[in-house]
């Protein structure tokens, strides 16, 4: 099957055209037709990739790049397993790959063709989730971090560099309504664990218990468990502090800037540690392209092609050639390319087996009730 | 009932049958097909990576089929607490749906015919919008710079009490619940009041009723079909509403929606999501059920 986005025009809407317009989208359609051999089918992250080096692909390659777009790992994960083939190209986050790796569902990489793969930082290869990376190639990181208003911080006299100004209630009491957290289950008692002193993939019970009982006792300070408007929230200045992904905050400042709101926002990694979650690209067992697939792959490895992601959006860059193309300001963001000592306390998540899948939504549901 | 069919000649049998026919498919392939998927899928075991495991499968494996989610629903008091607060959160907004509906739809019912329908489609005129785009607007009326916040907030201050946050919470919840199901209210309402016959009123005025009386004798008796039509249209999608407490909520404010749409996705298990929907959808036909038996009963009343 294809995916839906090829041919948005259904049949329905076709018959319900005046003759004219029909045969206009007829010629329009056989011109698509003629490249219907080169189509590279990639589905990604909403806003993960440049146009401009979207372009510059479908230049080089004489084809054409078909997206479809997810919002999160569960989504993707969810209509694969319902069915969805044709993807050449997909971009998951750590555990979701694991779990593409064992269910089988990826063609393993033919590396002589990817010549550009030198170009990552070999902190990134061979991680937990693809031992020799045989199956995926890193194409961005995001970190999971505090972001403030630089102002009102420094204003309240808060710290920025500990979890526990989102945690503590002697901190929160300034701040109290301004918060948000981010909601997610993992990523919440990820950093309740992390400020706690453990591991961000503990799963033993009791610690899992200390990290709810510490967000439960902060929860009365904060504003909301949000994971899509803090961005606009923290644009416009209503909230002053939140638990969020670097890219939201990277772009909660780009926008306040241009509305000239006359603050900053930052962000910055805790002492005690933080996520980062370490988006591959991998070739879905359906691509009816992988050798296209494997060009693209290369394509991206290149370093200019690769900064243009970082430079539009802040996301981490794990390519060392694309250093030399970032702007300068991201390129010295420490809470973009954080430097070693803090490299040294990032964790990826681990995927939770079904038992402990169900022990931690019973407690995501204590958090939310008490 | 078998008895008059059988009397029934022929011809008459295959009317009520191309009659009954096409809803009664609608029912097999929209209602009974999916929901007994569901139970099947809530007696089996949730799959290593989402989904379910298999009935049958090599030795070694996950299997079978068990009732383990339905224990964990019924041993812990957590999942009736959440049920609980969805059913009085839609209880609420049935409630104040129907105070806020009634006048209006009196008011509709009672206007000449010609305004009538410039009316009715004002009411109908915010489904002209999507939803959620509806939703993400109260974001702004509710929030801290809005100046619904402000007044409130000024109000407070002046006797001393400290400023309250309207979006995030409960509040903003239940209010764009109730903005949302109002139309499914007000509609079947009308529905009802401009077929009830005004000389009914004049007989009553005759009689010696006055306003009150008039109203709470003649129009509410012979209205309560409606209410109860409108009570069920809004009960039913608030009890199962998720995108409005996940955009609008504060950190408490979770409901069934919620934590069944949580089972699919976040947790990935899918038996327990499946055991939660089989569970909610018998207690809202239990409640439809209800709905009917007091309309009937309002219906032989009148």
């Amino acid at each position: 099957m294809i995916p839906a986005r090829i041919c948005p025009c259904g049949p329905v809407f076709i018959r319900g055209l005046p003759f004219a317009l029909r045969v206009c989208l007829a010629i329009v359609l056989s011109c698509r037709a003629a490249y219907a051999g080169d189509v590279l089918h990639l589905y990604n992250w909403n806003n993960y990739i440049s146009p401009e080096t979207i372009a510059r692909f479908e230049e080089r390659c004489t084809c054409r790049v078909m997206q479809d777009y997810y919002s999160d790992n569960e989504e993707m994960l969810a209509k694969l397993a319902a069915g969805a083939t044709g993807y050449d190209i997909i971009v998951p986050t750590g555990n979701a790959l694991e779990t593409l790796i064992r269910q089988k569902a990826l063609r393993s990489l033919d590396k002589p063709a990817l010549t550009n793969l030198k170009n990552i930082n070999p902190a990134y290869l061979d991680t937990a989730f693809d031992r020799g990376n045989q199956f995926s190639v890193p194409f961005a990181y995001t970190l999971t971090l505090i972001g403030y208003n630089v102002e009102k911080m420094r204003e309240l006299g808060l710290p920025t560099d500990t979890w526990a100004v989102i945690f503590e209630p002697e901190y929160l009491a300034k701040v109290k309504g301004r918060v948000t957290v981010l909601d997610s289950q993992r990523e919440l008692m990820a950093a309740a664990l992390k400020y706690l002193g453990y591991s961000a993939n503990d799963t033993g019970e009791a610690h899992w218990k200390r990290a709810r009982d510490l967000i439960i006792r902060a929860k009365p300070y904060w504003a909301a468990f949000n994971a899509s408007s803090y961005i606009k929230e923290l644009t416009v200045g209503n909230i002053w502090l939140v638990h969020g992904y670097s890219n939201d905050i990277f772009q909660a400042n780009l926008d306040a800037q241009q509305a000239g709101r006359g603050f900053n926002i930052a962000a910055s990694i805790p002492k005690e540690g933080a996520v980062l979650s370490l988006d591959s690209m991998v070739l879905h067992r359906s691509g009816p392209r992988p050798d296209l697939a494997h060009r693209f792959i290369n394509f991206m490895l290149d370093g200019r092609n690769s900064s243009e992601l970082t430079n539009l959006i802040g996301s981490g860059n794990p390519n060392l050639d694309a250093m030399r193309y970032i702007k300068p300001e991201i390129a010295q963001n420490p809470a973009v390319f954080p430097d070693p000592q803090h490299l040294v306390r990032l964790e990826m998540l681990r995927d939770l087996d079904r038992n402990q899948r169900r022990v931690l939504s019973r407690m995501w549901i204590e958090i939310k009730l008490r | 009932m078998s008895n008059q069919t059988a009397k029934l000649p022929p011809s008459a049998r295959l009317t009520k049958w191309l009659v009954c026919g096409p809803p009664l498919v609608f029912l097999l392939l929209l209602f009974v097909a999916p929901s007994a998927i569901m139970v099947v899928a809530s007696l089996r075991f949730p799959g290593e990576f989402g989904g379910l495991a298999p009935v049958a499968a090599a030795p070694g494996v996950l299997q079978g089929l068990t009732l383990e989610t339905y224990r964990f629903f019924f041993g812990d008091f957590l999942y009736a607490e959440i049920f609980v607060k969805s059913f009085l959160v839609a209880l609420a907004a049935t409630l104040i749906c129907l105070v806020m509906a009634y006048p209006l739809a009196l008011l509709i019912a009672r206007s000449p015919k010609k305004s009538r329908d410039l009316m009715i489609l004002l009411v109908i005129l915010p489904f002209a919008s999507n939803f959620l785009i509806r939703v993400y607007a109260w974001m702004i009326l509710l929030g801290p710079q809005g100046a619904l916040s402000q007044l409130v907030n000024s109000a407070l201050g002046a006797f001393g009490i400290g400023p309250v946050h309207l979006l995030f919470s409960p509040f903003a919840v239940l209010v764009a619940m109730v903005y949302v199901h109002l139309p499914f209210m007000v509609l079947p309402l009308y529905t009802n009041l401009e077929k009830h016959d005004p000389s009914l009123l004049d007989a009553a005025q005759d009689l010696g009723a006055n306003r009150w009386q008039r109203f709470w004798h003649v129009t509410f008796p012979l209205s309560l079909p409606g209410i109860y039509a409108g009570a069920t249209l809004v009960f039913i999608p608030v009890l199962g509403m998720f995108a409005i407490p996940d955009i609008l909520g504060g950190t408490g404010d979770m409901l069934i929606g919620n934590l069944i749409k949580d089972q699919f996705l976040g947790t990935r298990d899918w038996p327990f999501g499946a055991t939660l929907s089989i569970l909610l959808t018998g207690a809202v036909l239990l409640c439809v059920l209800v709905a009917a038996r007091l309309g009937g009963a309002g219906m032989r009343h009148a």
